[in-house]
């Protein structure tokens, strides 16, 4: 491995801005750092040449601790977007500062950067000064310079930033020659995700200081596992789809689910659909299985080789549910034409028209929707309007819908409406919470989040499954969480010796949440055997919000 | 160039007029009639009081202390921008309101105060007594008054230079292997040289020129602590104005030879550095 990363966290005032980063670069490997901007990515890059120092977590380059070294010592080549070049010199004075720094003979040292100059098609501009030469040219100059000692990693921390769009095309393309013809390890950090897709072997997305996914550019854009690099990476329409053994349900299509295992109850799930995976066409007979729901287009841009439409969503029952934070927004969808289906459909403002789905990919993420859950519906509506629970939903862009059970809790009684509970089930911490939270679990919703009027974002996340059999699922719930939580990390609270039955686990996790203010439970159980009488310490009028998931032992 | 171009301000007549106004009633007609004052004077007898023994010394001491002055500011002026620029600190603001207190004082009062701190039992005097420095009423005291009251200009003049070397530019230095003695030297120092130079001629025309806060601190003894200004004065109150004026030219001949020398400085490097491009 040329990089490797372990744990690498860096915090700046308290918050932090890297959280819990490894990753592993090969030998040779182009590597771009993906996400927007505030997401840590040059802060990590930063650290990698060490020009920021870590507070945890391991960096090696080539095999080598190199954590605790200063920068001029590991041996790598860093391009600023500004192109920090030395304006007083010239060109070939900063090409040679490395060389000089160096003590290398004054012979050798032109050799070398002749070499340097012919490899970034420079040749003959050695006299100049920086101000003398074009963006692109200062840019080139930069790259040379950084390769002059011959790192073992190249560092480009947005060199492309100030640079117009024809200049950027052909400096990409000769970074990328150069790189190859070099073989050597390159970290590109980028918030343009043309540019990722276009110099990339393999990408890491970063949002809120975590780095979310790695995976090759085609495997990340088709299959995302999270919601963040499904809508950063492309453009993306999310469902809340149903799951049931035939596939996946979005409104009235059902589409084939591969690699997904089937479920029996109908779970809820989040569905990417790509704006080039939808059709259109005069009526669904057209479309066949295909066939999601009704539209009107209601704004039509054409952009060359592409026609972009955005398609109001007739609302009714039995429409699709787009997973947006407010359920009050118009389900707009994106959808894109080729010139060849422009043609064979021509389309004008106000058309209605039938949509279609060719391909869904659906999220593994735990945690679809969220739904409130009172006794009366003010009172789930109020709960619905929480600032946490906002957040989250914001933040997971989804949806928060209410739901009135009037027999919430009460023994042996059934939900009153037939339909089972979907997404994450949300009910306020007041007296008796430990009871509902349980009638909740033995109805059939899989995650129950127990939230106090006055809970704020938690700046750490306590984690405790008291099941072996929920372990995979709170894991999962809880990476989920953390994901779009910017501040927050995660403990894991481990084994906690107690009886069965008794009420000292659930106490002693109510003394560990009372250590510090801000903090989150998310509790994983499979046996639900009184599970409300061991949980009413924790749970009845709690003052941390607490996230059940239930997972029953196969 | 045209005479006639669009702007914002009055024409180039009109505000070329004013400039040649203003700089003739304000600066050139007192300097000609000072030229003049001295001029009535006999050669010899201009001479002979411009190349004393006492003005002799004076020059030293008065242009002597105010080239130390300037350099002295030039680096703990560095230090002070550097600091000012670079880092957040709890009273940032303060201090940098700070550094214009000299330009606000009347001079005599900065004398004073000095004087009250490093007279023989003054605060720090008494201290630097016993280890055989004096301050007050010597070269020493002169150069702190001048160092005192010039200082604000290096910190002005580097500040905003400083500003413009980025953190990029050490970064980068720093991952092409230059330590950071390596890359002061080559990198930070090279940038802001024309700041430094500038500050430097700043610092040091206003030390020349000073003469408030001087008396208080230096003691006036002829040939030892007496700065030209003073000097000066002495022949004004003697009613000797051609003496006077004599001196006055020599200072503003040598003010202006040393302003000079250090604008045609900054004018070579910019040209150096503008051939080396070609």
């Amino acid at each position: 491995m040329s990089i490797s990363l372990e744990q690498v966290t860096k915090h700046y005032g308290g918050v932090p801005v890297v959280n819990d980063v490894s990753l592993a670069i090969g030998d040779g490997e182009f590597f771009v750092l993906l996400g927007p901007s505030g997401s840590g990515k040059s802060t990590l890059l930063r650290a990698i040449a060490g020009l920021t120092g870590v507070d945890h977590g391991r960096i090696a380059l080539h095999g080598r601790d190199v954590t605790q070294l200063a920068a001029r010592k590991r041996g790598v080549g860093l391009v600023f977007q500004n192109y920090a070049l030395f304006r007083h010199m010239t060109v070939a004075d900063n090409i040679e500062f490395a060389l000089r720094v160096r003590h290398m003979r004054a012979r050798r040292r032109r050799e070398r950067r002749k070499e340097l100059l012919r490899l970034v098609a420079l040749e003959g501009l050695d006299d100049r000064l920086p101000a003398q030469l074009s963006g692109g040219q200062q840019q080139r100059v930069a790259v040379a310079r950084a390769l002059a000692h011959k790192p073992e990693v190249l560092l480009l921390d947005e060199p492309f930033g100030a640079l117009d769009a024809k200049i950027r095309e052909e400096l990409r393309r000769t970074i990328r020659e150069v790189q190859r013809e070099l073989g050597i390890t390159t970290v590109l950090v980028t918030h343009d995700q043309e540019e990722a897709f276009a110099m990339a072997d393999r990408i890491g997305i970063m949002n809120l200081g975590r780095l979310l996914e790695i995976g090759v550019p085609h495997d990340l854009y088709s299959r995302p596992a999270t919601r963040f690099v499904a809508t950063f990476l492309g453009a993306a329409n999310l469902f809340l789809a149903r799951h049931g053994t035939d596939g996946i349900h979005v409104g009235a299509a059902t589409l084939a689910a591969p690699g997904q295992p089937a479920q029996p109850r109908g779970h809820e799930v989040v569905a990417v659909v790509r704006p080039e995976e939808i059709t259109v066409a005069a009526s669904p007979a057209e479309l066949g299985r295909g066939f999601v729901a009704r539209g009107v287009v209601d704004e039509l841009v054409f952009n060359g080789a592409l026609e972009r439409l955005r398609v109001r969503l007739e609302s009714g029952s039995g429409a699709p549910l787009l997973a947006t934070a407010d359920p009050d927004a118009p389900p707009y969808l994106e959808v894109t034409r080729t010139q060849h289906e422009q043609r064979s459909f021509e389309l004008h403002p106000g058309q209605s028209v039938a949509v279609g789905v060719r391909r869904v990919h659906v999220l593994p993420t735990p945690l679809s929707s969220f739904a409130t859950c009172a006794t009366s519906l003010g009172e789930a509506e109020e709960l619905a309007r929480q600032p946490l629970l906002t957040e989250l939903a914001t933040r997971m862009k989804t949806r928060i819908s209410v739901r009135c059970e009037p027999q919430l809790g009460a023994g042996e009684a059934r939900p009153g409406a037939d339909a089972p509970f979907v997404g994450a089930t949300v009910i306020a911490a007041t007296a008796g919470a430990a009871q509902r939270a349980e009638w909740l679990l033995q109805n059939g919703a899989s995650e129950v989040l127990v939230l106090p009027a006055q809970a704020a974002a938690p700046q750490r996340v306590l984690i405790h499954w008291l099941d072996e059999a929920a372990r995979g699922a709170t894991l999962a719930v809880a990476a989920s969480v953390l994901r779009h939580l910017s501040a927050a990390e995660a403990e894991n609270v481990g084994v906690l010796h107690a009886g069965p039955g008794s009420g000292e686990v659930a106490r002693e996790l109510a003394r560990r949440l009372a250590r510090s203010p801000a903090q989150m439970l998310i509790v994983g159980v499979a046996d639900l055997e009184s599970f409300g009488a061991r949980f009413s310490p924790l749970l009845d009028g709690g003052r941390w919000p607490v996230l059940i998931v239930h997972r029953a032992a196969s | 160039m045209s005479f006639r171009k669009p702007s914002v301000l009055p024409g180039f007549g009109l505000t070329f007029g004013f400039t040649t106004f203003f700089l003739s009633a304000i600066v050139l007609l007192p300097l000609a009639a000072l030229v003049l004052a001295a001029a009535s004077m006999h050669w010899s007898e201009f001479v002979a009081v411009v190349s004393s023994p006492r003005a002799l010394g004076s020059y030293r001491l008065s242009f002597g202390a105010s080239a130390l002055a300037a350099t002295i500011n030039m680096v703990f002026g560095f230090i002070i921008a550097w600091t000012l620029v670079r880092y957040e600190f709890p009273g940032r603001k303060l201090l940098d309101a700070l550094i214009d207190m000299p330009f606000a004082l009347p001079t005599a009062v900065s004398g004073i105060a000095l004087t009250t701190v490093f007279a023989r039992h003054g605060w720090i005097g008494r201290y630097l007594e016993p280890l055989g420095i004096e301050v007050a009423y010597t070269w020493l005291g002169v150069t702190l008054a001048l160092t005192l009251i010039s200082m604000p200009f290096a910190v002005r003049t580097l500040q905003p230079a400083l500003l413009e070397v980025q953190r990029d530019l050490e970064d980068a230095a720093e991952t092409l292997g230059a330590g950071r003695f390596y890359a002061f030297r080559r990198i930070i120092l090279p940038t802001v040289l024309p700041a430094l130079l500038t500050g430097f001629t700043l610092s040091f025309a206003r030390a020349v020129g000073e003469y408030g806060s001087v008396i208080f601190i230096a003691g006036n003894l002829p040939m030892k602590t007496e700065i030209t200004p003073l000097l000066i004065v002495i022949h004004l109150e003697q009613f000797d104005y051609r003496g006077a004026a004599a001196l006055g030219v020599v200072m503003l001949a040598m003010s202006f030879l040393g302003l000079l020398t250090i604008n045609l400085l900054q004018a070579w490097n910019r040209r150096r550095q503008v051939q080396a491009a070609h």
